[in-house]
């Protein structure tokens, strides 16, 4: 047994202090969480870096493990080369990284993703490689912050683009969740058009709390770019989102015809799936996938 | 919410405390189990718009006042003095509250159609502020309209031709103020009430006298009578400047008295500095950062260096309160105002007091901080920052950290040299030096004409310094000085010690293996209130 | 017997002058001083007695004599090879206790009538110092035919003789011949502010003189160390200050003005140099107010001084050297009463010389006054 030499513990200033008994430590800096600065992830350097690791790594792993194809580009042509918020369905970690790589020019390189706050930068490691890698910003998902929402507005302001799942986490169990108001709120704070986008098959690749991923095929469904109306309520728009996303959903499932007569109809089917005991909704998921178009290449570059 | 001063009992837990150490710093363990510190509070939340509480102040004057407004009129003459270099310390930023409040005088002065205005800096026997120290403290604006014309100017304590005698207080003192002041329609006063010991009839019937009137205060008597000088109501020296104001008052002077406050922000809550007033258990690996960054900087620096580096240096001081009106309704609030940031409850005396003294007292602004002056923070200022009874019992031990250079700022201390040089190697006993130097300092002719015309304290300065410690050395049994050059601190008749520790062992011979020990965490400036 | 003689040997000579001036007392070592053994000195002439000396100083001007710094002016007026020594108590051959006056007048060498100034009893302006029955020589112990009193026998007329009182310790008896000197150098003081220069035994026992003489006087001394600075308060001086406060102490009493440079406007009526170094000098005239006087009573060689504050403030320069024959009555007086012979710090045997004058060269720097040689417990000293 070897006895190494103990490194003798630095003293005071050199190491951390201790708290006199009698006195109450201050509360840790809050310098995680909402309240991480991401503004050097946005400088030259690491929007270069982002860029390599976009091309290099996650592309081709989005590509051996879902081979994604790409719908619905054409209903972007009438966006201007502004910020737009992009608001998609959420089951799966894969989703950002297929998000990212999806999303065509101009917006690909200048966007930004709202990450939970509580999830994400939880460890100045994980805080700085999501801002890092993703370009993430925090988002608290548990209350409404407004720190989270000036920051995210002010970078829209500055013609960044946002990535925003507005159900506020990954679905448990494979349905849906309701959509929150937050990418409606910046849509209307920002006077920037919501892209809804539907995202089929990641979860099964990777859903949640599963660790290994599964290669099976993706689709992205990108929808008409909305606004908000005259005198609409954020909630109201946020629910013409969430409508707009099942539409895409229905579409993905479907075809274009059957699910516009549906929406026409008012009988998209929800995205949450059928308010029923947990086994019948597992079992209702079966229902909606469809004979696909086999198709083995990936999407593209616009 | 800044959170108040509190007192800390020192166990194993706590880190090492920050003593200053004249343009250094030094970190220092305290005994567990026996010592105590005494944390300033945190700097109070300043006024939002200092300019419209001003305004406000001066419409609404306390005590019985008519507003400023009111008291305005045309062709009257108007006198408006204010604090001279001596405070605040540090100095602060721009702009200085002298600056606004005298602005905001002079804009109501110019409105009522007021022409005949002198400013005058009441500096008493301090020296003379040079232009840019005026500058700074009155602004730019004030200075390019009245300065060129003479109408800007330092008060002249030895001009005979610009002294008006009073008249006298019941106990006989001798009331002689500034001519143009005492012959002025109104005198309008615009302080800084850094510590509880200025401001009140203190601003004027100190700042605008002559040697004659001072002495009667200013002396070893008034101030063994002085406990504290800190406490207004328990001071002899202002007791008796309260009888030269009534003597003012009764000769038909009208004084419209300004007081302002300022916070504890001497640091800076963010920057280089802001580590200093921090508790150290608190201290971010920034702030660990910065204090090492910063002291291996000073420690290997030259001392003239230093010296630059911590002069330059310019405190962020929020304005806490503005009031004005009559000087001693003026005075009440402001002082309480004062105590509501400084003052912090301790239960009982000490045995042992410690305290690292920074490189900066109210006489070495911009300047060297001499022996005499060390002596004068330490014993004289620090000692007295209490309320009810003296921190440290009688027959304890003073500890303080100073370097105590055997240096003299041959311009701005020129009688302090030989003080130091001839008196206090005679005697160090204050009645002894009262009794057989005082006055042929006082009346030394090369003194005054350096006073009158260069930028020196008055050739009696440095006794002042020395009577304001005679309370604390008649108190105590033991002074001892951290680090301090040894033939210095000897000439001071104080004891030198390389190290704390040391110097506690020594203290152990007055007082005992456990004699209790309490630091005093001052600069930012806390006053203790022991009960 | 054993002497300690400085013979003419220009090569030690010129040795000495170089050690004298890296180390002070250095010439001791190289230099043309040594101790050998020589036939005692026989007695000139009438009037001439043999003296045994008990005690012997060592003075200022013999370690300048010894480290090659003192003035070519001496030369014509000693006589080699010499003994040193003139601060001596001795012993007459009936056992009578005498201090030695060692100005060499014209009584000692044999001239009657006296020149004018040995005439009026000013044995210190004697004009025949080189004349006479004894080899030229200003004082005994520096001249040959005498000896001195670094040495177990000297001669020495019976007007040098001054018998002591039998209370009087040797110690204090060695320092009558410099006290008689400080008596001297304050008689010719005539005002009550005083400045003085110097606190090594000249200097000290000036002041003591000075206080004697002047019990009003103010005294303001400049001491290097702080057994010379408890000395010159105890001894009388009211201000003790560092020799680099002295400006400022004289300003400050003065209440004058001081100008740009430093120089002061007025000063001080009377400066007293007990150092006699250029510095001193310099330092003097610079403190000296218009009119006032400058005493040199240490010897101060050969210096290079700017005399322009000397002319345009008309200060007199005033030597003071050595001593008239009633200065002894003083001079005895003033070791009795202040117990001077605390003053002699050490004392040391002839055979140890190099580290007696090395002692003495430092005398100040190692807590030091007056350093003596000890020649009571001389072997041959009760043989001869």
């Amino acid at each position: 047994m070897v006895n190494l030499p103990r490194v003798p513990k630095l003293p005071f200033p050199y190491s951390t202090p201790t708290v006199p008994d009698t006195v109450e430590a201050l509360p840790a800096p809050r310098r995680l969480g909402a309240h991480y600065q991401t503004d050097w992830a946005r400088r030259y350097p690491a929007r270069l870096a982002r860029v390599v690791f976009l091309e290099a790594v996650l592309r081709p792993a989005v590509a051996v493990l879902g081979a994604p194809e790409r719908d619905g580009i054409d209903r972007l042509e009438g966006l201007t080369d502004g910020p737009v918020i992009f608001a998609p369905n959420h089951h799966s970690h894969l989703d950002t990284p297929t998000m990212l790589t999806s999303i065509p020019e101009p917006w690909r390189y200048k966007i930004f993703v709202g990450a939970a706050a509580d999830y994400f930068f939880r460890t100045h490691l994980s805080a700085a490689a999501s801002a890092l890698a993703l370009g993430a910003i925090p988002i608290e998902r548990s209350k409404v912050s407004r720190r989270s929402a000036d920051e995210a507005a002010a970078l829209i302001n500055q013609g960044w683009s946002m990535l925003i799942f507005p159900e506020g986490g990954r679905s448990p169990d494979g349905w849906g969740q309701p959509f929150r108001a937050g990418a409606a709120y910046l849509a209307n704070r920002c006077s920037v058009p919501v892209v809804p986008v539907h995202l089929e098959g990641t979860a099964k690749i990777l859903r949640k709390g599963q660790r290994r991923p599964t290669p099976t095929h993706v689709r992205v469904t990108y929808g008409t770019p909305l606004r908000t109306e005259d005198g609409e309520s954020t909630t109201r728009f946020a629910e013409r989102i969430e409508r707009s996303v099942a539409e895409l959903a229905d579409e993905a499932t479907t075809n274009w015809w059957q699910s516009r007569q549906r929406a026409a109809l008012g009988t998209t089917p929800s995205l949450s799936g059928p308010d029923a005991p947990a086994w019948r909704r597992a079992w209702a998921l079966g229902d909606r996938s469809r004979k696909r178009r086999r198709q083995t290449r990936s999407w593209p570059k616009l | 919410m800044p959170r108040p001063g509190f007192v800390l009992d020192v166990d194993r837990s706590t880190p090492p405390i920050l003593f200053h150490h004249g343009e250094t710093l030094r970190l220092e363990r305290l005994p567990a189990g026996r010592s105590r510190v005494l944390y300033p509070g945190e700097p109070l939340e300043a006024l939002d718009d200092p300019d419209a509480a001003i305004r406000l102040a001066l419409d609404n004057p306390l005590g019985d006042s008519a507003p400023l407004r009111a008291l305005l009129t045309p062709g009257m003459k108007l006198t408006i003095c204010f604090d001279d270099i001596s405070l605040p310390l540090p100095p602060m930023r721009r702009p200085d509250v002298r600056q606004r409040v005298i602005e905001a005088v002079l804009d109501l002065a110019a409105a009522a159609g007021v022409d005949d205005v002198h400013l005058i800096a009441a500096l008493a026997l301090h020296r003379r502020m040079t232009e840019a120290e005026l500058r700074h403290a009155v602004g730019d604006r004030v200075y390019d309209a009245f300065a060129p014309d003479g109408l800007l100017y330092n008060h002249d304590a030895e001009d005979p031709d610009n002294l008006l005698f009073i008249g006298e207080t019941k106990h006989g003192e001798e009331v002689e103020i500034n001519k143009r002041a005492a012959e002025s329609d109104l005198i309008v006063y615009v302080n800084i009430n850094l510590v509880s010991m200025d401001g009140g009839w203190k601003s004027t019937a100190t700042g605008l006298s002559s040697y004659k009137s001072l002495r009667h205060h200013h002396n070893v008597a008034t101030m063994l009578k002085s406990r504290s000088f800190m406490d207004r109501h328990k001071s002899e020296l202002h007791s008796s400047n309260w009888r030269m104001g009534e003597v003012l008052k009764n000769s038909g002077i009208k004084v419209f008295q300004i007081e302002t406050t300022l916070n504890n922000d001497t640091f800076g809550t963010s920057g280089p500095m802001s580590v200093l007033q921090k508790r150290e258990w608190e201290w971010t690996a920034r702030d660990r950062a910065s204090f090492v960054g910063m002291k291996a900087g000073l420690d290997r620096l030259p001392v003239k260096a230093r010296r630059k580096i911590f002069n330059s240096w310019q405190a962020p001081y929020g304005i806490t309160s503005v009031q004005a009106g009559e000087v001693e309704a003026v005075h009440e609030v402001t002082t309480a105002n004062v105590f509501k940031q400084q003052l912090v409850e301790i239960q009982g005396q000490t045995d042992i007091l410690t305290m690292g003294l920074p490189y900066i007292c109210p006489y070495n602004v911009h300047s060297i901080m001499n022996p005499i002056l060390v002596m004068c923070l330490g014993l004289g200022y620090f000692f007295n920052m209490y309320r009810g009874n003296p921190l440290v019992r009688e027959g304890g031990v003073l500890i303080m950290s100073h370097p105590t250079p055997w240096e003299f700022h041959p311009v701005h201390h020129p009688s302090y040299i030989d003080f130091f040089e001839q008196v206090l190697a005679d005697t160090t006993n204050p009645l002894e030096i009262e009794a057989k130097y005082e006055k042929q300092y006082a009346e030394d002719e090369w003194y005054r004409h350096l006073y009158r015309t260069s930028h020196a304290y008055h050739g009696v300065h440095p006794f002042y310094m020395w009577y304001w410690g005679s309370h604390a050395l008649s108190h105590l049994g033991k002074v001892i000085i951290v680090g301090g050059e040894a033939r210095s601190v000897r000439r001071l008749g104080f004891t030198p010690a390389s190290t704390l520790n040391d110097a506690l062992e020594m203290a152990a011979d007055v007082v005992g293996r456990d004699g209790t020990i309490t630091h005093l965490h001052n600069p930012p400036i806390v006053m203790a209130d022991v009960v | 017997m054993k002497a300690l003689v400085f013979s003419r040997q220009p090569a030690k000579f010129a040795a000495a002058m170089v050690a004298g001036r890296l180390r002070p007392g250095g010439g001791a070592r190289v230099g043309p001083l040594s101790l050998r053994d020589i036939e005692p000195p026989a007695l000139p002439g009438p009037g001439w007695l043999r003296v045994r000396p008990r005690l012997a100083g060592i003075c200022g001007s013999d370690l300048a004599t010894i480290d090659g710094t003192s003035s070519r002016w001496f030369e014509p007026i000693v006589s080699f090879p010499f003994t040193p020594g003139h601060e001596v108590v001795g012993d007459l051959d009936d056992g009578t206790r005498v201090a030695v006056v060692p100005v060499l007048s014209c009584v000692t060498r044999g001239f009657s009538p006296a020149c004018p100034a040995c005439a009026a009893g000013r044995i210190n302006h004697c004009e025949r110092i080189a004349f006479g029955d004894v080899e030229p020589g200003l004082q005994s112990g520096f001249c040959e035919s005498t000896g001195g009193g670094w040495s177990t026998v000297m001669v020495a007329h019976e007007s040098q003789l001054v018998r002591l009182p039998p209370d009087l310790t040797d110690e204090a008896a060695v320092l009558v011949e410099p006290a008689a000197c400080a008596v001297h150098a304050a008689s010719r003081v005539d005002n009550d502010n005083i400045a003085l220069i110097g606190s090594g035994t000249l200097g000290l026992l000036t002041i003591a003189a000075l206080r004697a003489a002047r019990p009003q006087a103010v005294i303001i001394a400049t001491a290097k160390y702080p057994h010379q600075r408890e000395l010159a308060t105890t001894l009388g001086a009211t201000t003790v200050v560092d020799p680099g406060e002295l400006d400022r102490a004289v300003r400050a009493r003065s209440g004058t003005m001081r100008l740009d440079n430093g120089q002061l406007g007025g000063g001080i009526a009377t400066v007293v140099d007990c150092v006699g170094s250029a510095s001193s000098i310099a330092q003097a005239l610079r403190i000296t107010a218009p009119g006032g006087t400058i005493h040199a009573v240490g010897m101060p060689g050969v210096t290079t001084v700017d005399l322009t504050p000397l002319w345009q403030r008309e200060i007199a320069l005033q030597g003071a050297y050595a001593y008239e024959r009633a200065d002894f009555d003083g001079a005895i007086e003033l070791v009795a009463t202040l117990d001077l012979g605390r003053l002699v710090s050490a004392t040391y045997p002839l055979h140890r010389y190099e580290q007696a004058i090395a002692h003495a060269a430092h005398a100040g720097s190692r807590g030091a006054v007056k350093i003596a040689f000890d020649l009571r417990s001389e072997r041959e000293r009760d043989t001869i």
